[in-house]
């Protein structure tokens, strides 16, 4: 096996189904994942492209409820416990059962940390703190379009992982790993703040040029959109999945 | 409390949007105050008032209907005679003008009745901008004589096919664009709601409403007892309050959609319904129609410009304040009062704006004729003549309808026709 990249890959929980969803979250593991970053769906996923706002919608179409999600969550760490699972989701979801509340179910659902992009790092409404309580990181979203100020202020604001959106917009497109890409997260690194980097990573030759300066390289419209392209078989849905993780890992060669 | 405190009315407001959206807030925000200071800025801005928009909008003594209802003089102020038939122009042409000095050629904006993408359509064809719509297709469908005035104002009407398909949809969808977009484009947000600064912003330009009003007002010497407004996103009553606001009187009053009853999903009543909670969605906290896990419920009301799940931040700090008092109008009621306005006074309120009136019909009995009330008439009801006809006038309308298809279908080259006559 060739050098392996630490690959956090994204997934809608309860998409297209629960089972489905799980099959997913095995294809991952067995293709090599180190984190899951699972998101719970919501009504209004405003940071979302349309292959992850169409699943979310998909899924509460069931009536799916933040406790059904929360029980997804549940039974991959007890299936998976050597991944660590991230919970993405909108400030909505968060905020209205209170965030206090919220990261105590979180945390006994075996999630170990959150990502909650409409809740920036500075107005947080508590949930850093919330996070730490109850052994959990919350993992903050910068944007290369921040300004230097506000960069540093991030970078310096000591949080233990830092998740980086490689590109302005939103997720699902393409994506190009340029100098300002990298010089972009070794700002961010500056802190002492491990980074995640993602957003438009498709093909293992992406994942390629960034691994070394990230601590993982997120993945998360080309899984959703093989799942929907593949939901009508278990088995062709498990190897697309996993083809595509291992192609992301660097461990198909 | 006026401007918001750094972004907050009270314990509402904010800013809680992605990573990606928080450079061009911040640089609006930089542009906004500048401009305002701007003594040419303003001068600009007043003589296309006057000249375009048509400034200052007549404040109309109901005589007829006051004596009807027997209490308090109600007045009218008409800013549904603002050219393009509603107050959401006062806001457009600002913002346009603001994203002009700002250098950006390129403007994005959501509508859900459609009378906010007219406005901002016109005000990018007055002023020379690129424009682009995001409506649900929900909306597309129901709201056809708005989508093709876009469209002749030189608008891209984009049709959203997410979620419910309606204005909370397209609100996303134009963040979204923004997000991709920032250097070359301004959203121009249609209501006093949002992620700071808009609420400032969308205030600030239609406060020449209140302005207005207060002036009229002063000059008749009217001893005015309530204004009072319909809210949907709450930006012309923001507008018409505004500079009341901090002053002990007169009573303002809300009127939000009451639909067709108290049920969840049955209303959009965010300040006096049961199904409201503290929220943060969109990009600002303030008050929602969402379920208990924070999941935007689905909400209802005949009038397409008061359906939407949140408020302006403002409106809901000063609800809590008690400084604005909040009720509502059911759907029967606002077709009642369309009714009741224009055969006594010869005025056709936008749906919106009635929900206002029939708090009006309401609250001037228990007044003394000394007392005035003023109604703002955000919009006029052209707009609404596929929703009250099928109402007031089913077969007839129903006639209409047939006949015209029948007369689309046998005659191909009816446009053509019309050219030559
Ligand atoms: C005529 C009219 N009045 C009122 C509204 C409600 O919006 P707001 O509360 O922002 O004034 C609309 C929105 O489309 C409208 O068209």
């Amino acid at each position: 096996m060739e050098q392996k990249i630490n690959l956090m890959s994204h997934l809608v929980a309860g998409y297209p189904t629960d089972e489905l969803a799980f099959t997913a979250a095995k294809a991952l593991v067995d293709g090599g994942a180190a984190i899951l970053e699972i998101q719970l769906p919501f009504s209004d996923p405003s940071a979302d492209g349309p292959a992850i706002q169409g699943a979310c919608n998909e899924v509460l179409k069931r009536g799916y409820r933040t406790k059904d999600g929360l029980a997804f969550i549940k039974r991959i760490h007890e299936a998976f416990p050597q991944v660590s699972i991230y919970l993405m989701s909108y400030g909505s979801l968060v905020y209205t059962p209170g965030i206090k509340n919220f990261c105590s179910r979180a945390a006994s659902s075996g999630v170990n940390g959150m990502i909650i992009p409409d809740l920036p790092f500075d107005y947080d409404e508590g949930l850093t703190a919330a996070c730490k309580e109850n052994g959990m990181v919350n993992i903050p979203v910068a944007a290369p379009s921040m300004s230097p100020q506000r960069l540093e202020k991030l970078a310096g604001a000591g949080f233990p992982y830092v998740y980086a959106a490689l590109r302005t917009g939103i997720t699902g497109t393409d994506t190009r790993i340029s100098e300002e890409t990298i010089s972009f997260i070794e700002k961010l690194r500056k802190g002492g703040s491990r980074i995640y980097g993602g957003f438009g990573i498709s093909s293992g030759k992406q994942s390629a040029a960034l691994s070394g300066h990230v601590e993982a390289v997120v993945a998360g419209s080309v899984f959703v959109r093989l799942i929907t392209e593949n939901a009508s078989s278990e088995e062709a849905l498990y190897q697309a999945v996993k083809n595509k993780a291992l192609e992301l890992t660097g461990c198909n060669k | 409390m006026s401007f918001s405190d750094n972004g907050f009315f009270g314990q509402f407001g904010g800013k809680y949007v992605a990573e990606v959206l928080r450079r061009p807030l911040d640089e609006l925000e930089i542009a906004f105050k500048e401009a305002m200071a701007d003594p040419s800025f303003l001068e600009e801005l007043q003589q296309i008032q006057r000249d375009y928009i048509g400034r200052e909008t007549p404040l109309l003594h109901a005589e007829t209907a006051s004596k009807i209802l027997g209490g308090a003089q109600i007045y009218i102020k008409l800013e549904g005679l603002a050219n393009t038939g509603a107050h959401k122009i006062n806001n457009a042409i600002g913002q346009c003008l603001l994203a002009k000095r700002m250098g950006k050629k390129r403007i994005i904006a959501e509508t859900g009745a459609g009378q906010h993408g007219v406005a901002t359509a016109a005000a990018c064809a007055k002023l020379g901008l690129d424009c682009t719509v995001y409506m649900g297709e929900v909306d597309v469908r129901r709201q056809q004589p708005n989508v093709a005035a876009m469209e002749l104002y030189g608008a891209k009407v984009h049709s959203v096919t997410s979620g419910s398909r309606t204005l909370k949809d397209a609100v996303n969808e134009a963040m979204r664009d923004w997000a991709a977009n920032p250097d070359t484009t301004h959203y121009v947000l249609g209501s006093a709601l949002g992620p700071a600064p808009f609420p400032d912003i969308v205030r600030e330009f239609q406060s020449v409403i209140g302005k207005e009003v207060k002036r009229q007002a002063e000059e008749r010497h009217l001893d005015v007892e309530a204004l009072i407004a319909c809210v949907g996103g709450g930006s012309n009553s923001i507008g018409f309050f505004s500079p009341f606001i901090d002053e002990p009187g007169p009573r303002l009053i809300g009127v939000e959609a009451g639909g067709i009853g108290p049920g969840i999903g049955e209303n959009a009543s965010r300040m006096t319904g049961n199904a409201s909670r503290d929220g943060i969605l969109q990009g600002y906290k303030s008050r929602f129609l969402i379920d208990e896990d924070g999941q935007a419920l689905s909400t209802r009301s005949i009038s397409a410009g008061l359906d939407y799940c949140g408020i302006g931040p403002q409106l809901a700090a000063l609800g809590k304040s008690g400084r604005v008092e909040f009720t509502s109008a059911l759907d029967k009621e606002a077709l009642e009062a369309v009714k009741f306005f224009a055969k006594n006074e010869g005025v056709l309120f936008a749906l919106e704006s009635a929900h206002a009136g029939a708090e009006a019909i309401k609250l001037a009995p228990t007044l003394s004729p000394e007392k005035a009330i003023i109604v703002n008439m955000s919009g006029r009801g052209d707009k609404d003549v596929f929703i009250t006809s099928p109402v007031f006038r089913p077969e007839k309308w129903l006639d209409f309808l047939h006949a015209e298809i029948e007369r689309l279908e046998s005659d191909k080259d009816i446009h053509e026709a019309k050219i030559m006559e």
